[in-house]
């Protein structure tokens, strides 16, 4: 630094794009990829895996227990219903004297979200069996858990993978409002953009459109593993 | 194929899920313990995210050990995180300092004391203020251009003058010496119309008309001149002196000692007023990231 | 560690305290919410129930009529705010228009399917007996069509309520101007504001609930415990 000021750089300035706030600055989303979007786009789909692995492990579990002990269902269904109408940014603030303002906050809530959606279905699926193939192996001599494990798991997977079809998309959807608590995910750089003086409409354009887009690749992608798993399945909605 | 493998892959994910869990847990609480990390914060605006980035990438350079978390949320909420632990080390503003953790009503007259209060006042809580920047940020009150001429106002009392008179700031505002609370003391402005603008920038509010008056930075790119808006002068000083100065965990400056300190006052004193100006315009006009334009600005200036 | 640094459940003790303290405040801001829910519902329910009902009663259209559920949901809310807010400026059109947007899939897609999957044999006796093509419509379809699509509505109206908080992002007010400001109220308002969202939510849930069983035929009322059609969630 000289006696005169510290050296002021040239920060790269802007193109006539960005200064106008066009509809789209494919330039700037190209420049921005790696410090900006990529990130965000990668932090949302940990925050997404997680929750989703996670809720899957945990309505598995807690599926498998209803299908054996059906009075485990009703409770479990009325907490579901009820945590399903809490709204997002409600339950982190809720979480916050627990957990503090962390990802293990924003990640207990994504799980509980996909507990809702996972956990019926799963059950759902366990009890799509038609009453006589079940009949037919335990005349066959099938104990319980061999029914459950050759009948009723392959039988319910159309209908378990539909499950975490809806549980990836509304956690993508709902991931986005974790940007309220912490900088994380896709929806940081659209409150940033919406915060400025006037909101840059290429930055939200550009995290809206990931954000839509990564939700729409998951969807495909687990109705093509469907198709593989479970070939016989009937196509559905 | 798939059947046979359904249970026992179903336990597997379960139990990995859960060991990963724990996993995680116990890394994040390990790592606290080694060398003393400097944990930085910055408040949520970018100002802060720029001043966030220079200081910790300036500390990664020189070899010390620097977690970052940026928009920590506002004063309120960046303080419990500095008194909790969770950070040891962010940029504040020397008056915000004084006027709202310390809740004295007026600012010292000159920047210099509004450091030394600060300081003092900080020390007896356990925290070092580090050197102050040249460069200083005060809240501000604008009125678009056609306003300001509709009702000829020039200064903060000038704003008695209009009716129904509304005003939109962070929600924050409402309760601040620096804020609401205080025109109403300084500058008896009784009548009101208080506009939450929660993420909303004061400018939008004030181009589409949803307030006639808001609270702005006075290091915001849109004031520099040509200007569509005009700020009213604060002749009373409500808005007191705001230079910056690190406020710092004095176990840590203790702990790490003056390479510490002179890395951190080295970065401190490059930050001028057109410095500044220059770093703002380029993240919030030129669209550029807080962490580029801190990085070349270090490395023009040998420091990163 | 996971646990916070200061692990607080005490905080919530606050937090009624403060809903105790601040009722009239905290109803005031609950009834803008409604207000913007219920126009946003309102513009969603002109739009998608008679599409949906339309195509249901001709069998037509169903991809596009349960496709909308699946591409409403991948719309996320803040996205949709953002950007009706850089085309139509803020405000509370924008926050109306993008909260509608979401409302449109459960109620066109229950529509629809409530519609279509009336019994056909029951449409077939109906026109042999001499019944219009209206009556049909306003005499079977729609009184057994009823529970599932009053479901998709209700599930829309509470989408529509609980989004609504995040509408403070933009100064569409509610009660998640007390939820993004921790800085004024601190984390007992924050809370209390936070209950309230959760109850006002229920609320809907429950009333709607309440509406719908009270309009459904007595005979169909047995049809629509938990379990069998009630259950719109594998519509969505």
């Amino acid at each position: 630094m000289t006696s005169a000021g510290p050296v002021i750089p040239n920060f790269g300035g802007a193109s006539s794009c960005v200064l106008r706030n066009g509809l789209f600055c494919t330039g700037w989303v190209r420049q921005h990829w790696s410090d900006t979007l990529a990130p965000a786009l990668l932090q949302h789909l940990e925050l997404t895996l997680v929750a989703v692995g996670i809720g899957f492990a945990i309505a598995f579990a807690g599926g498998l227990a209803a299908h054996r002990y059906r009075r485990a269902e009703q409770p479990l269904s009325v907490l579901s219903a009820l945590l399903y109408t809490i709204p997002s940014l409600a339950l982190f603030q809720l979480l916050v004297p627990f957990t503090g303002i962390t990802l293990t906050t924003i990640e207990i809530a994504l799980v509980s979200y996909t507990l809702v959606i996972l956990f019926p279905t799963i059950v759902v699926g366990l009890r799509s069996a038609p009453p006589e193939v079940l009949e037919a192996a335990r005349g066959m001599g099938l104990t319980p858990r061999q029914v459950l494990v050759r009948i009723e798991l392959p039988l319910a997977l159309p209908t378990i993978v539909g499950g975490l079809r809806i549980a990836v998309v509304s956690t993508i959807s709902t991931a986005t409002i974790a940007a309220f608590l912490m900088p994380e995910g896709l929806g940081h750089p659209i409150i940033f953009a919406l915060s400025e003086p006037h909101p840059f409409k290429t930055e939200i354009y550009a995290a809206g459109a990931l954000a839509i887009g990564l939700a729409l690749v998951c969807d495909a992608t687990l109705v093509a593993a469907r198709r593989l798993l479970a070939p016989w399945a009937r196509r559905s909605a | 194929m798939i059947r046979k493998h359904t249970r026992r892959a179903a336990r597997a994910a379960f139990a990995v899920s859960l060991g990963v869990a724990i996993l995680l847990g116990v890394l994040a609480g390990a790592a606290g313990a080694a060398t003393p990390t400097v944990k930085v914060g910055s408040k949520n605006f970018p100002e802060e995210y720029v001043l966030g980035e220079l200081y910790s990438q300036a500390l990664k350079a020189k070899g010390f050990n620097v977690t970052y978390k940026q928009s920590i949320g506002s004063t309120e909420i960046i303080q419990v995180a500095l008194t909790s632990g969770q950070i040891n080390f962010y940029p504040e503003y020397t008056g915000v300092i004084v006027q709202d953790v310390f809740k004295s009503t007026l600012s010292p007259k000159t920047a210099a004391a509004t450091y030394a209060l600060a300081k003092k006042e900080e020390a007896a809580k356990g925290y070092t203020l580090l050197a102050p920047t040249p460069f200083f940020d005060t809240d501000a009150i604008a009125v678009s251009n056609a306003t300001a001429r509709k009702y000829g106002l020039h200064t903060i009392v000038d704003l008695k003058k209009v009716p129904d008179l509304t005003l939109g700031a962070m929600p924050e505002f409402q309760t601040r010496n620096t804020g609401l609370l205080g025109l109403e003391h300084v500058y008896g402005l009784h009548n009101i119309h208080f506009v939450a603008l929660g993420s909303v920038s004061s400018y939008q509010a004030l181009d589409s008309g949803k307030v006639l008056a808001a609270d702005v930075f006075s290091t915001d790119p849109p004031l520099a001149a040509p200007s569509k808006y005009t700020v009213l002068t604060d002749p009373d000083n409500l808005f007191g002196f705001e230079n910056v100065a690190p406020i710092v965990a004095t176990s840590l400056v203790k702990a790490l000692g003056p390479s510490f300190v002179d890395t951190v006052n080295a970065v401190s004193a490059t930050l001028t007023q057109p410095a500044m100006l220059a770093m703002n315009k380029a993240v919030e006009v030129d669209q550029q990231s807080p962490a580029a334009v801190a990085a070349a600005f270090l490395k023009a200036n040998k420091l990163g | 560690m996971i646990l916070a640094d200061e692990f607080q459940p005490g905080t919530f003790v606050q937090a009624l305290h403060f809903i105790a303290g601040n009722g009239g405040f905290l109803a005031g801001k609950a009834l803008e919410q409604l207000e913007l829910s219920g126009a946003s519902l309102g513009v969603a329910l002109a739009l998608s129930l008679p599409l949906g009902v339309a195509l249901g009663h001709l069998h037509r259209g169903s991809a596009f009529a349960i496709g909308a559920s699946i591409v409403g949901r991948a719309l996320p809310s803040l996205v949709l705010i953002g950007v009706f807010l850089t085309v139509l400026g803020i405000g509370f059109l924008n926050n109306m228009v993008a909260l509608a947007v979401l409302g449109i899939g459960p109620i066109l897609t229950n529509a629809y399917v409530a519609i279509d999957e009336v019994d056909r044999d029951l449409v077939e006796a109906a026109r042999a007996m001499g019944m219009s093509d209206r009556q049909v419509l306003t005499r079977i379809e729609l009184p057994l069509g009823a529970p599932l699509l009053l479901t998709g509505v209700r599930i829309a109206a509470v989408t529509v309520v609980a989004t609504a908080t995040i509408a403070a992002v933009d100064g569409g007010g509610g009660l998640g101007d007390v939820i993004v400001n921790q800085a004024s109220y601190r984390l007992p308002g924050v809370l209390g504001a936070s209950l309230c969202v959760m109850a006002l939510s229920i609320g809907v849930w429950l009333v709607l609930l309440a509406l719908q069983r009270l309009t459904t035929p007595r005979g169909l009322r047995a049809a629509t415990l938990p379990g069998s059609s009630d259950n719109g969630k594998e519509r969505l």
